[in-house]
This record gives C-alpha cells, sequence and structure tokens, in this order.
C-alpha cells in the first residue's frame, strides 16, 4: 500500500517546494527550510524527504540547467503534482476544522 | 598535507562519489558545492569545509547509497546459474577439466606432503617443556691448525658449570655404556646380541631437564641404586611382553663403561617421540656406574677424557654466550694447554637435529640437515608454482572456447565484474576440486615419503591445525595467482570480435604465456639435472677403486662378551681352525671393519715436541690383515707371526707419513709414533709397514692418517676372504666353527661391499627424492606444453590449411610447429646453465671424492626433455598437419 500520509517536517518541505516555485531543489529548499523556522537542516536530510515525496506522487523533478556555481552541474527542481496539492489543501482543512471546534481559539476562525 | 582552502575538501568528495547513487551525484554534489561557496562567503573557508564534510556524510542515507552492483546483480539465482555452468562445463569437457584439475591436485598434494615432512623436521626437540632454555655444550677444538667440533666434554664439564655458573640450573651427562649382549630372563632365555640398541649412562636429572614421561617407576628413586635399569616400552615389550617389566632381571654383558652383571628394571619410560633426536633403549645411572672419576669435579681425572655428552638448562632469562664464555674460563682453569684452544659453543636443543652436520663426532644417528629441508622447501614451491602456471596456461586456453559464450553474455548486458566474478567461481570450483583430491593424494604419497626417507611420517597430519593453515594459504594464494589472470583475459575479449565469424585474435598475452612455459623448462631441467648428479656421484663412489679390496670379503661378528683372559688363544685358535678350510683364502681379526668406524687417539712422532700432536684414527688389527683386505705395501712389511710384543708394532698408510712428519714411507719404516694415552701416560710404536691410501669411510672423506695397530686376539670382526662361488658351503662350515668355539652366541655376518655402500643411503634417497620430483615436474611440464600446442594448433588451424594448400608437405609443416617449442627450451637450457653449475659445484663439495662437472649434466636433461616434450606434441602436430585443408578453410 503506497504512503499517503504527510509529516510535519514532509508538509513543511511541500509547501517550501511551492514557495520557492522554480528555484526548488535541494540547497535552496534546506536554505529557505533554516531561514523560515530558524532550525538547522542537512541537505542530506532535504534530499532523502524530497525523494521520499517524490516516491509518494507528491512531487515531481525534473533536471535543470547547469551553472557556474555548482561546477557547471545541473540541479534537479522539483514541482508539487496534483497529488501533492491534494494532500496540502486536505492537510489545511483537517486542521482548520481543528481550528473551529476549538472554543478557546474561535475569535481566531479562519473562513476555508 | 598542502591543500586548496577555496574548494570543497578533496577527499570528502571523493568519498561521496563512492557512496552515492550514480544518477544522484551530479546535483548531489552542484548542492553542495554550492552551499560550500555561500559558507565560504559568509564564514571562515574552515567552517565551510567542515561543514561540507557534514554534509557529505549527512548524505550516509539509505536512500543515497550505490546499491553494490555485485551484489544486486550476483544474486542468489546468478551464483547458483555460475555453478550450473561451470559444473556442466567441467563434464562436458571431461578430459580437459580431468588434465586441468589432476594437474593442479598433484602439485598441491606434493606440495602438503613435503611440507608435512618440513614440519616434522623442525618439530624436533619441540616438545620438552623447557626446549628453549636447554642447550647441547659443544667444544670447538683447534689443534696444530686442525679444528674439530664434537659435542664431547669432560666428566667435570657439568657439574663444574653448575656450581661455579649460578645461570645454570641443571646439568644432565650423557656416556654411552656399550652393552652388547642382554639376557632378559636368567633361567630360559637366549641372549640378545643388543649392539645396535643404545644404552646411556645418565645423571639422575634426566627426567627433569627432558620431557620423557615415566609410566612406570619412582621418579625420584629409579636411579638411585647401582644394578637399577631403566627401559622403554619397546625394549619392555620385547622382553617381557605384556608383563609388568617393573622388579624384574637384565643380565647385561659386553663391557664398555658399565659393570657386567643383573640389572633390576626399576623405570618404564614411554618410547621417545620420533622427533626426538635422542633415541635410547636403556638408561643406567652415571654416577654410580662410572667409578673412573670418583671425587668432585675438582679433581684433576675429571677433566681428562672426552667421553661425556653434557646438556645444560639455563634460567629462561640469562642468555647462552656469555654462559659459554664462563666455561670456557672453566676449561682453561682446569685442561687449559697452550697447544689446544678449547670454546665452548652452545648449542640449542632445537638446532641439534638438523644443525649438527659440522659436528665430528655424535652420540645422534640419524641426523637430518638444514641444507636438504631448504631445498625440499624450494622444490615443493617450485612444483605448486608450476601447478599454478598450467592452471593458468590452460585456463587462457579454456578461454577461446568460451569466447562465443562471452561474446553473448556481454551482449546481452552482462558486466565485466559479473563475467570476471563468474569465471572465479569456475576457479573456485577447480582449486577446491584439486585440493579436496590434493589431501587424497598427500595421504597416499605420505607413506612412501615415509618410507623413502626411512621415517615415520604418520598420517595425522589431518589433525595439526598449522596443516590446515597451509592447506587453506595454498588454496587462496593459488586462486588469486592462477584464478585472477584467467577470469580477466576471459572478461576483457570484445563482443564484436568475439562473435564475429574470423574470431582469431590472440588470446591473453602470448608472452607471458611462453614465459611461463619456459618456467615450467627451467623447473624441469633444473630436477632431472640433480637426479642426475646424485646418480651419477653415487655411481662413482659405488665403483671407485678404494685402495681396499671388498668385494669377497664376508664380516661374522664377533660374540661381543668379556672372554677374558681365554681370549688369547680362543681367538687365534678359531682362525687357524677356520683357515685350513679351502673356500676361504684369507681370514683376519680387527676391532672394525671399512665403514664401521675407528678409535681416534693423538700420536707425535718420537722426539717431536708436544705441541706436534696430531690426531689418528686406530685401528687394532690381527695377523693376515693386510692381506685380506689387499693393502698394496709401498715399503716394509706385513704383520709376520714372530712378532711377540703385542700392541707394539703398526702399520700406516702414505697420510700417516705425511701428517706424522715422518719423509718418505721408506724413511717411515722403523720410526717410533708415541700414543699419548692419557695426560701422562705414553705408549710407543714401531712402523713396520706403509700402504698405500685407501678409503676407510665413505668417499665424502678425504684421505685421513690410520694406524693398523697389531693385536693378535681382536675379537669384534671376524674378515674372511671367501669364495663367492661356494659361499653357501662357506658359510655353513664358518657357523659350524663359530658355534663350537662360542657356544650359545649369536652368529650374525654380512657382506661387507653391502655394509660399506650402506654409508652412501642419504645419497640414494636424496636421489630418489629428486627422481620422484623430477618426474612430477616433468609430467606437470607436459600437461602445459600439451595444452600451449592444443592452443596453437587451434590458432594456426587456418594457417596450416593455406600453407598445405600451397603444397607444404607434413613434415615441413611439423617442423614449423615445433620451432617454436624447441625454442622455449632452448631459452630454458640456457637459464638453467648457471643454476646448474653452482649448485652441482656447492653440493658435490662435501665429497672428498667428487664427479668433474660436465657437459653431460646439461646435456643429458636437455635431451631428455626435448624427447618427452616431442612425444608429448608430436601427435598432436601431426593430427593437425595431416588434417584435409578443407576442413580448415571451408568454414568461413
Amino acid at each position: 500500500m503506497k504512503e499517503t500520509r504527510l509529516g510535519e517536517f514532509e508538509e513543511i518541505i511541500l509547501l517550501l517546494v511551492g514557495i520557492l516555485e522554480d528555484g526548488a531543489y535541494a540547497f535552496k529548499i534546506a536554505e529557505e527550510f533554516e531561514s523560515q523556522t530558524g532550525k538547522s537542516v542537512s541537505i542530506g536530510a532535504t534530499h532523502s524527504t524530497l525523494d521520499r515525496l517524490c516516491k509518494k506522487g507528491f512531487l515531481t523533478s525534473e533536471l535543470g540547467k547547469p551553472t557556474a556555481v555548482r561546477g557547471g552541474r545541473r540541479k534537479r527542481i522539483y514541482t508539487i503534482s496534483a497529488s501533492g496539492q491534494e494532500a496540502l489543501t486536505a492537510s489545511k482543512k483537517l486542521r482548520i476544522s481543528l481550528w473551529n471546534q476549538y472554543p478557546a481559539f474561535a475569535k481566531f476562525a479562519f473562513i476555508a | 598535507m598542502v591543500y586548496n582552502k577555496n574548494i570543497p575538501p578533496k577527499l570528502a568528495k571523493r568519498l561521496l562519489h563512492w557512496f552515492i547513487r550514480d544518477d544522484l551525484a551530479e546535483e548531489v554534489l552542484g548542492d553542495l558545492e554550492e552551499r560550500f561557496y555561500q559558507d565560504k562567503t559568509e564564514k571562515s573557508s574552515f567552517r565551510a569545509r567542515l561543514n561540507y564534510w557534514c554534509q557529505v556524510l549527512n548524505y550516509l542515507r539509505p536512500f543515497a547509497i550505490r546499491k553494490s552492483t555485485s551484489f544486486a546483480a550476483m544474486n542468489y539465482g546468478m551464483y547458483r546459474s555460475h555453478l550450473k555452468i561451470g559444473y556442466r562445463n567441467l563434464l562436458r569437457h571431461k578430459w580437459y577439466s580431468l588434465i586441468t584439475i589432476g594437474g593442479l591436485a598433484v602439485g598441491m598434494g606434493i606440495c602438503l606432503t613435503i611440507f608435512q615432512y618440513i614440519h616434522f623436521e623442525l618439530s624436533y626437540d619441540n616438545f620438552h617443556k623447557n626446549s628453549r632454555d636447554t642447550y647441547r655444550i659443544t667444544i670447538d677444538k683447534t689443534q696444530n691448525g686442525g679444528n674439530l667440533i664434537n659435542p664431547f666434554t669432560t666428566y667435570g664439564m657439568g657439574p663444574g658449570g653448575k656450581e661455579t655458573i649460578p645461570e645454570i640450573r641443571r646439568y644432565v651427562r650423557f656416556l654411552q655404556a656399550g652393552i652388547k649382549v642382554v639376557t632378559p630372563n636368567l633361567d630360559i632365555s637366549e641372549p640378545f646380541n643388543e649392539e645396535f640398541l643404545i644404552m646411556h649412562l645418565v645423571d639422575t636429572t634426566f627426567l627433569d631437564v627432558f620431557n620423557f614421561p615415566l609410566k612406570l617407576g619412582n621418579k625420584e628413586s629409579v636411579f638411585d641404586e647401582k644394578f637399577n635399569i631403566v627401559i622403554t616400552e619397546k625394549i619392555a615389550h620385547k622382553y617381557f611382553g605384556t608383563n609388568n617389566p617393573i622388579g624384574k632381571t637384565l643380565k647385561l654383558l659386553g663391557g664398555g663403561a658399565v659393570e657386567e652383571g643383573n640389572y633390576k628394571v626399576s623405570g618404564l619410560l614411554e618410547n621417545p617421540p620420533l622427533n626426538s633426536h635422542l633415541q635410547f633403549d636403556f638408561l643406567l645411572s652415571l654416577e654410580n656406574s662410572y667409578t673412573d672419576v670418583t671425587d668432585s669435579y675438582k679433581n684433576r681425572e675429571a677433566w681428562e677424557q672426552d667421553l661425556f655428552v653434557t646438556y645444560i638448562s639455563i634460567d629462561g632469562s640469562a642468555d647462552s654466550k656469555p654462559i659459554g664464555k664462563k666455561l670456557d674460563q672453566l676449561i682453561a682453569e682446569y685442561r687449559g694447554s697452550e697447544n689446544i684452544s678449547e670454546k665452548v659453543v652452545l648449542q640449542p636443543i632445537t638446532d641439534i637435529h638438523l644443525k649438527s652436520s659440522a659436528l665430528s663426532g655424535d652420540i645422534v644417528t640419524n641426523k637430518g640437515s638444514i641444507r636438504d629441508v631448504r631445498i625440499y622447501f624450494i622444490v615443493a614451491i617450485s612444483i605448486l608454482i608450476m601447478a599454478w602456471v598450467n592452471y593458468i596456461n590452460l585456463s587462457t586456453v579454456r578461454s577461446i572456447r568460451r569466447a562465443k559464450e562471452v561474446g553473448v553474455r556481454k551482449t546481452i548486458g552482462a558486466f565485466r565484474k559479473q563475467l570476471i566474478g563468474q569465471f572465479m567461481i569456475e576457479s573456485v570450483l577447480d582449486h577446491l576440486i584439486a585440493a579436496t583430491l590434493s589431501v587424497v593424494i598427500a595421504s597416499l604419497a605420505l607413506p612412501v615419503l615415509s618410507h623413502i626417507l626411512g621415517k615415520e611420517l604418520t598420517l595425522s597430519f589431518l589433525q595439526i591445525p598449522i596443516f590446515w593453515m597451509w592447506f587453506f594459504i595454498i588454496i587462496v594464494l593459488g586462486l588469486l595467482l592462477s584464478g585472477l589472470y584467467p577470469a580477466f583475459i576471459l572478461s576483457s575479449f570484445k563482443p564484436i570480435s568475439m562473435l564475429g565469424a574470423n574470431s582469431t585474435g590472440q588470446v591473453g598475452n602470448a608472452s607471458l604465456r611462453r614465459g611461463l612455459i619456459v618456467f615450467q623448462f627451467l623447473i624441469s631441467l633444473l630436477l632431472i639435472a640433480g637426479t642426475y648428479l646424485v646418480y651419477k656421484q653415487v655411481t662413482f663412489m659405488k665403483n671407485q677403486e678404494l685402495g681396499i679390496d671388498m668385494e669377497k670379503i664376508l664380516v661374522v661378528k664377533g660374540p661381543r662378551i668379556n672372554l677374558g683372559t681365554d681370549v688369547k688363544s680362543i681367538v687365534p685358535a678359531f682362525r687357524t681352525a677356520l683357515a685350513r678350510h679351502s673356500s676361504i683364502s684369507d681370514i683376519a681379526s680387527s676391532h672394525s671393519v671399512p665403514g664401521k668406524g675407528y678409535n681416534g687417539a693423538d700420536f707425535r712422532k718420537l722426539g717431536d715436541p708436544v705441541s706436534k700432536n696430531q690426531h689418528g684414527r686406530m685401528v687394532p688389527a690381527s695377523l693376515n690383515f693386510p692381506e685380506t683386505y689387499d693393502l698394496k705395501f709401498l715399503a716394509g712389511s706385513s704383520f709376520t707371526e714372530d712378532i711377540s710384543n703385542r700392541e707394539s708394532y703398526i702399520i700406516i698408510n702414505e697420510e700417516a707419513v705425511r701428517v706424522f712428519g715422518l719423509g718418505t714411507p721408506e724413511k717411515a719404516v722403523g720410526e717410533t709414533l708415541i700414543r699419548i694415552k692419557g695426560i701422562d701416560v705414553l705408549r710407543p710404536y714401531k712402523v713396520i709397514g706403509v700402504v698405500k691410501n685407501f678409503n676407510w669411510n665413505s668417499l665424502r672423506e678425504k684421505h685421513m692418517p690410520y694406524l693398523f695397530i697389531f693385536s693378535p686376539d681382536e675379537d669384534n670382526y671376524f674378515s674372511f676372504k671367501v669364495n663367492l662361488a661356494h659361499i653357501q658351503e662357506s658359510l655353513a662350515n664358518i657357523e659350524k666353527t663359530y658355534m663350537s668355539f662360542f657356544p650359545g652366541k649369536a652368529f650374525d655376518y654380512f657382506f661387507l661391499e653391502d655394509e660399506f655402500n650402506d654409508q652412501y643411503r642419504a645419497e640414494v634417497r636424496f636421489g630418489k627424492l629428486f627422481s620422484a620430483f623430477g618426474l612430477l615436474a616433468i609430467f606437470i611440464a607436459c600437461i602445459g606444453l600439451f595444452s600451449l600446442v592444443s592452443f596453437s594448433v587451434t590458432f594456426r588451424k587456418k594457417e596450416i590449411g593455406v600453407r598445405k594448400v600451397f603444397g607444404a608437405s607434413i613434415g615441413s609443416i611439423m617442423v614449423l610447429l615445433f620451432r617454436e617449442f624447441l625454442l622455449l627450451l632452448i631459452i630454458a637450457i640456457f637459464l638453467a646453465l648457471p643454476t646448474i653449475l653452482i649448485g652441482a659445484n656447492s653440493w658435490l663439495e662435501q665429497y672428498a671424492f667428487r664427479i668433474g662437472v660436465g657437459f653431460d649434466l646439461f646435456l643429458f636433461p636437455a635431451f631428455v626433455l626435448a624427447l618427452i616434450s616431442l612425444l608429448t606434441i608430436g601427435h598432436q602436430t601431426y593430427c593437425s598437419a595431416k588434417a584435409n585443408p578443407v576442413d580448415a578453410l571451408k568454414s568461413e
């Protein structure tokens, strides 16, 4: 059975891929993660998660253009797939629904 | 280490390359590099480099690590397929497999057998608990320019050393007892003539210094009484069967250092292990029996006679060199002499068996030789390498047959590594089968080897861990050396050339293959030359004119008991009684006969100073001795009946004339020689005759000074010159007379020539082994040659076809094929020349009388090898030369 749940780290990585759009490759994603969360992460860990998300079908990837700063090496650009989009939406919906059911936070309610 | 700080660390990069999946390498390296340069601008380059390392190590994650191709591809099913194909190939080419594996198995088996023997030779005396700290005292004695090393020391050496040198813990002295007749059961049994059994007088410390387990008897008290005797199990079984021997009585006769009389068995020892240099049958107490020296070691008599072999066990932490020096001082103190220099050399007990060849006398018989062990080792390794070389050649030849298979495999997508793996698996298969067979061969060859060597090597080698270690090393080394090369060759084929119609490309490195054949020829040549050399030298020694006539001599051993004063009348009467018989032309009695030793003593010419003392070899002999042995007189005359003064007249040889400075033989007659008997005892002998030099011992020895001392009643050996045509009659007659003179004594006889030639047993044995190894080497080399010829013939099939079409004859084609191998043979001969020359000369050096190294030493092996090679390849070349060219040419 194909694993389709999203872990927290996976979810953030997936969102970062979406944010970075054309610049979503392992190094950039890791860098963005660090700047957004303030937590450090290795490229390897990021790459491993990206690889896993690809296997789950949430991401697609292709090799981009070579650049000089990389010693002329190409980079792998990741893009969110339809099912990735879907999984993110489902996750968001679940959270909002949970937030809305929590009375103490009702004033912060979001509109889905 | 110099490194560039501005680029990512190279080692980390290489590490990453090594483990990262190929398809990820590019992007990952790119990412890391980008990170590195960014870090470098923001932080220090050191931090950047450190971070790079961390990032690389962080990529050690399952998703990113390369799946080892061999691991992935060579899964269980693949291995099974390789095994199956290997197995099928073995069966499909039965002859070929037999030759390949058989050659390998023979080589490995012989190697294991020889290793077994070497292991045995090297294991001598290791079984003693203190073998590292036990030494034998040997004396390096220089006198008047002559040098002798021997293990005989004085009575006082052991106790004196122990008393004055604290590092010496214990000592034990050995004295040969010289008992000749033993009667086990006084009432009923016959006496046994035991002159060849070994009886020693030893100190009570014997059982402490050595580890010879006592089976029965009290360790503390076995040597307490004078008439106690300790025997080995072998003797107990011989005399008493399965009965308990303790307390039984043995009657000893025959003099020597032991008092004759009845002895009580006080202890039973296990038989000495085969790898003990000390072999013995009876042991007696030295302190109680030896009475010539009564007091302490300080007594002067204790330093007079060199009769004792002394072993010492020293403190484990002590060094043997200074102890030797201290013993030197002891000798200087008690028997120092200006003319004689005596130096103590402490010989480790484990060296005695193999490294005693320099000793001039010994109580040890059947000594080994480190030189022989080395030669055997080299031979074993050479044969093993030949077998491997063969395997390489045969496997490469096999590759032609497999070329198509390799081509197909490669086309379908096999990696080179996989092919190497496949052919290695087949090599492993071959080697394992060969290894199994080699153990069988070793078990079969070992009894043969022990028979030739006269040593009882047992089959228990399978239980020795070191054997399995060798076995393992041989297999692994063999696989690496002989399995890898063919595997690489086979897997390197280009599919296109292998599958194409004209797949006649050269396989592997032809000059390497030729080099290997030359190597095989070389080893074979050396072994044949060795065999031939030993055979020639032994034949030479057996046929050499010795100066003594031995052909018709029958020797009867004397009764070997103390005849007392009767000896003076009985011995001459016995000789006279037999001299009347017509088939006996001459008869003499003597203390020893050729090949059976002599008594050493120091002599000098009357009037010369003490410093002129020289060592001579003394043989007491009776009337008629020179005539019986046909000694050629140069001057003077033989013993005559009217010599009344016993032991005062001598006949000497030319060498003695030279050594004692008597001038010419003519001048020597009438001179007097003085024999130094003890320190103060001198005896004069008048020279009455001089004979030509002769060889009393083996021809290893040069001519030595011999002195025949007139002694009419010697009863050790009776020599008869007999008419060989009537030998049965003579023997019967001699036995009858012997029995009437010496009733109840054993009648033993031998033909002198056989006994004498027995001295060359070691050489004959060496020759036999060499010829056996030589045969095996030739066998293996022939296999190699055969493979090379079949290889060459297959490749040149078309060439031969074309030549035939153009009119070449069968003969010319055969010559064409032979030429290649003859060239290799000639190269091998030239390479072998210097080795044979040096080896032969150094081997012959040990013989005072030796053959010259002639051309035949090279020509004979070359001829034999050429002949065998031609026979081996003749059939194949003939067949291919005769083949119809149409068959060779139509296939294209």
